[in-house]
């Protein structure tokens, strides 16, 4: 199949003599890939460059933006800043980590539920039907607080509520993989449940995960800003954008505090989303917009 | 949703949270003068305010919202006179005495005193509220603790007998929740004084919607969550109030109460923030900082149950002495508020000698190695997640977690929710923790009640453990004395030597005695902050 669409792009654009842009490299993509790289970059290297120390009081209490602190300082006089930057250090690793141990968890629910079928499927499939049917910023609040605050029990209440999202996709991914040729080649010539599995099934069943993945990037970094928002992910002083949210919205002339961990987490979701789009239509040319 | 729409969606909403931003700059414009501005007493008075009712019934209330409502609606037998905060003045008794050691109060009732409804208000209507007060056994039901007997030898008298002295027993009668309710009314809708009161008392409900008293108001209307509705008792026996009626209205927040204040959708805004009452400059807004009887403080319980570390008097005071007041003040409050000596605040009876914090470092440093503890320490601090008196706790939080880091002190902070933390204070325990208080009556009694080192004090049991509190016998002896004493000179005295045994303690730190910002449209007259009732709505009236 994608060799044909590769042809047929080919056809189109025959007779061109400009050097050809992939058709997935949209001007979006580029800028979301450009601020995650940004952001990325931000994170690792923060504490190199950084103006002032994240939880150190630098300055007047609560002074607008000034050349000196260009997003200003809050109650405690600490630079907004610096502390925005810092709080990649929360936001990225945690979305990396409870995207990366949701799909660990999803894949292995759907793709046992999607192979075995029967009861297996069915009971699995309804655990993840009622974490479904929660509001997923419910459930999370429910499950941290509980536990309490705190970050690792807030990164714990995302992963409860994100797996299932995995385990429906890749179980339908598998329910279709496995109906085709090649896999029935593989059971004649003796292959073994796992195998299949591993070799024929699952590669092909990766490519929607892999998108969905990308594209819940930002969501999960607005879930943990909105869990520390109501006080129930980071704890203080940990400059956190969701917290340093929470901390300005009692103060509304005071704007600026809100005001650039809001942007940050605009432009990462942003980000993501676009980054995403650009991923979807990399692994699955079949959905490109033509 | 196809690719397109969703980056108009995402367009739209990046371009919605720019103008946002935008707005949020250019917002601090005066939009002063929308208010009709005209002197007229009929129009509703409005009282923008973030209530916290847990009950509309006398006996059950407990709450400062409850005080506003109880007192507007519920004659108590005596008043306080605003000017001082102090002197009691005559309501429903027009003379009362005590005796010489206070294990006796007799009450004089006013021949003219009756309830909205016309009856008239006498003896057994008194003994009926104090009796269901004390059986139903609300929050408030320590205030008729020690009552022996109320004997009710005619309509117009009340003999109130104790078991032990107590001199603050006026200050119990002045209070709002002892408000006197109309018990034939009461009793024909389902209350009772009866001793199993607490389970066979069916009123609450009926509570809801009416009030049984004979204060200036009578209760319009109550919704929760929105707003209670007050009408003038056109039949007030005493000083008629001005306004015809009067409106809490629930208001979450001081920016929407200062917006409202502003465009004079309310006259009154409550709980403004002394930060954000310094941005205020509409003319049509009359702004007072006034001294108010509310603390925040810290308290150690070396007692808890997960607290690891020795808490000793002097790594107690080393706590003390590395906290920047000065700094926390500014910090949370933008400076409107002062340092607090003892857990009495600054203007009850005995405050006024005490010695205020304040912060060593030097000294604190060599506390922590005379106690024991030389490197610091980590500590667990829940705290409930609120902002009370404009003190964002996690705010103050902070600032006092980066004050003790310089001495070693490393706390661990754990916001909570309240109810998270009421359940843990009252059972575990919290090593380190942060609170506030307001005063329930006028008298500081209350304080070495609750604060002190003595049997029966919640934080006796919280800073010793469940099984063994901690006792200062200085202190159980005082309090007896100063029960007992009739003369204000000699209880000043004594409550002086109580504060400095409560500073001694160390269990209790008072941070800040916040301000209290009365903000109020400009020809408002009459606002106050009274010590017993918050604030007494028939007091008010337009220019």
């Amino acid at each position: 199949m994608t060799i044909e669409v590769r042809e047929l792009d080919t056809g189109l654009d025959f007779g061109r003599t400009v050097p050809r842009v992939p058709a997935w490299l949209t001007l979006p993509v580029g800028v979301g890939a450009a601020i995650i790289i940004v952001w990325v970059a931000v994170a690792i290297t923060v504490s190199w460059w950084a103006p002032y120390e994240p939880l150190a009081t630098v300055g007047t209490r609560l002074t607008s933006p000034t050349w000196r602190h260009l997003a200003g300082t809050d109650a405690l006089g600490r630079d907004v800043l610096t502390r925005t930057l810092y709080g990649t250090r929360s936001s990225l690793p945690i979305a990396a980590i409870v995207i990366a141990v949701a799909v660990i968890i999803g894949c292995v629910v759907g793709a046992v539920a999607g192979m075995f079928g029967g009861w297996v499927d069915s009971l699995l499939m309804r655990l993840s039907d009622i974490t479904l049917a929660f509001p997923p910023i419910l459930l999370a609040m429910t499950v941290t607080a509980s536990l309490g605050p705190g970050l690792r029990n807030a990164l714990f209440a995302m992963v409860v509520v994100w797996w299932p999202v995995y385990a429906r996709l890749l179980r339908a991914q598998v329910m279709a993989v496995k109906e085709q040729d090649h896999v029935t080649a593989a059971t004649s010539m003796g292959a073994g449940q796992g195998r299949i599995l591993i070799r024929h099934v699952l590669p092909l069943a990766m490519t929607p995960i892999l998108v969905n993945a990308t594209m819940d990037f930002g969501q999960v970094v607005l879930l943990a800003a909105s869990l520390s928002f109501i006080g129930l992910g980071a704890l203080p002083p940990s400059p956190e954008w969701g917290s340093m949210i929470s901390e300005g919205s009692v103060r509304f002339y005071e704007w600026w505090i809100a005001a650039a961990p809001g942007v940050a987490i605009l432009t990462v979701v942003l980000g993501f989303n676009f980054l995403g789009d650009g991923v979807r239509d990399f692994l699955d040319p079949r959905t490109r917009r033509r | 949703m196809n690719r397109k729409t969703r980056y108009y969606l995402v367009a739209g909403l990046a371009l919605a949270a720019l103008a946002f931003i935008a707005t949020a700059c250019g917002g601090d414009d005066d939009n002063g003068g929308g208010g009709a501005g005209g002197g007229n007493n009929d129009k509703p008075l409005v009282i923008a305010r973030d209530m916290d009712i847990n009950s509309m019934d006398p006996s059950r209330a407990y709450c400062d919202t409850c005080q506003i409502y109880l007192t507007a609606t519920y004659d108590t037998l005596i008043g306080l006179d605003p000017k001082d905060n102090k002197t009691f003045i005559p309501r429903v008794a027009e003379k009362w005495e005590g005796n010489a050691d206070r294990t006796q109060y007799t009450f004089t009732l006013n021949k003219k005193a009756n309830f909205a409804d016309g009856t008239p208000l006498t003896s057994a209507d008194v003994k009926w509220t104090f009796e269901r007060l004390a059986n139903v056994k609300g929050s408030a039901a320590y205030f008729m603790d020690g009552i022996t007997a109320i004997e009710t030898p005619d309509p117009q008298t009340v003999i109130v007998k104790l078991a032990a002295s107590d001199s603050s027993f006026l200050a119990k009668v002045n209070a709002s929740y002892a408000g006197i309710i109309n018990s034939k009314l009461a009793s024909a809708n389902g209350a009772t004084a009866a001793k199993d009161a607490d389970t066979t008392d069916k009123a609450e409900a009926w509570f809801l919607k009416n009030s049984a008293g004979g204060g200036p108001y009578t209760l319009a209307n109550y919704t929760e969550g929105a707003e209670i509705r007050l009408a003038r008792n056109d039949k007030y026996w005493g000083d008629k109030p001005a306004l015809k009626e009067v409106i809490i209205k629930q208001v979450k927040d001081a920016v929407t109460q200062r917006q409202q204040l502003e465009t004079g959708d309310a006259d009154i805004a409550m709980q403004i923030d002394p930060d954000t009452a310094k941005k205020i400059s509409n003319k049509s807004v009359t702004i007072k900082e006034v001294p108010s009887f509310n603390f925040v403080y810290i308290a150690l319980s070396p007692g808890a149950k997960d607290n690891k570390i020795d808490l000793n008097p002097k790594i107690r005071e080393a706590v003390r002495s590395a906290l920047d007041y000065d700094g926390i003040i500014q910090v949370t409050l933008g400076g409107g508020g002062k340092k607090q000596a003892a857990p009495i605040p600054n203007g009850f009876l005995g405050t006024k000698n005490l010695q205020l914090p304040s912060r060593d470092v030097a000294k604190a440093k060599q506390l922590l190695k005379d106690g024991g503890q030389p490197n610091g320490f980590t500590i667990d601090a829940m705290y409930p997640n609120v902002n009370v008196y404009g003190v964002d706790f996690n705010t103050m939080m902070q600032k006092i977690q980066s004050d003790l880091s310089e001495i070693g002190i490393k706390l661990n902070l754990q916001p909570v929710e309240f109810t998270v933390w009421v359940a843990k204070i009252r059972g575990d325990g919290i090593p380190l923790t942060a609170v506030y208080f307001a005063p329930d009556h006028t008298d500081p009694i209350q304080y070495v009640q609750y604060f002190g080192m003595v049997p029966g004090a919640p934080w006796a049991g919280r800073a010793g453990g469940a099984n063994t509190p901690l006792l200062n016998q200085a202190e159980v002896d005082l309090s007896a004395k100063a029960l007992a004493s009739s003369s204000d000179a000699e209880r000043e005295k004594l409550y002086e030597s109580i504060g400095n045994e409560m500073i001694k303690d160390a269990i209790i730190l008072p941070i800040v005695n916040p301000n209290l910002v009365l903000a109020y449209r400009s020809e408002l007259e009459g606002m106050h902050y009274s010590a017993c009732c918050n604030l007494e709505v028939a007091r008010l009236k337009r220019k």
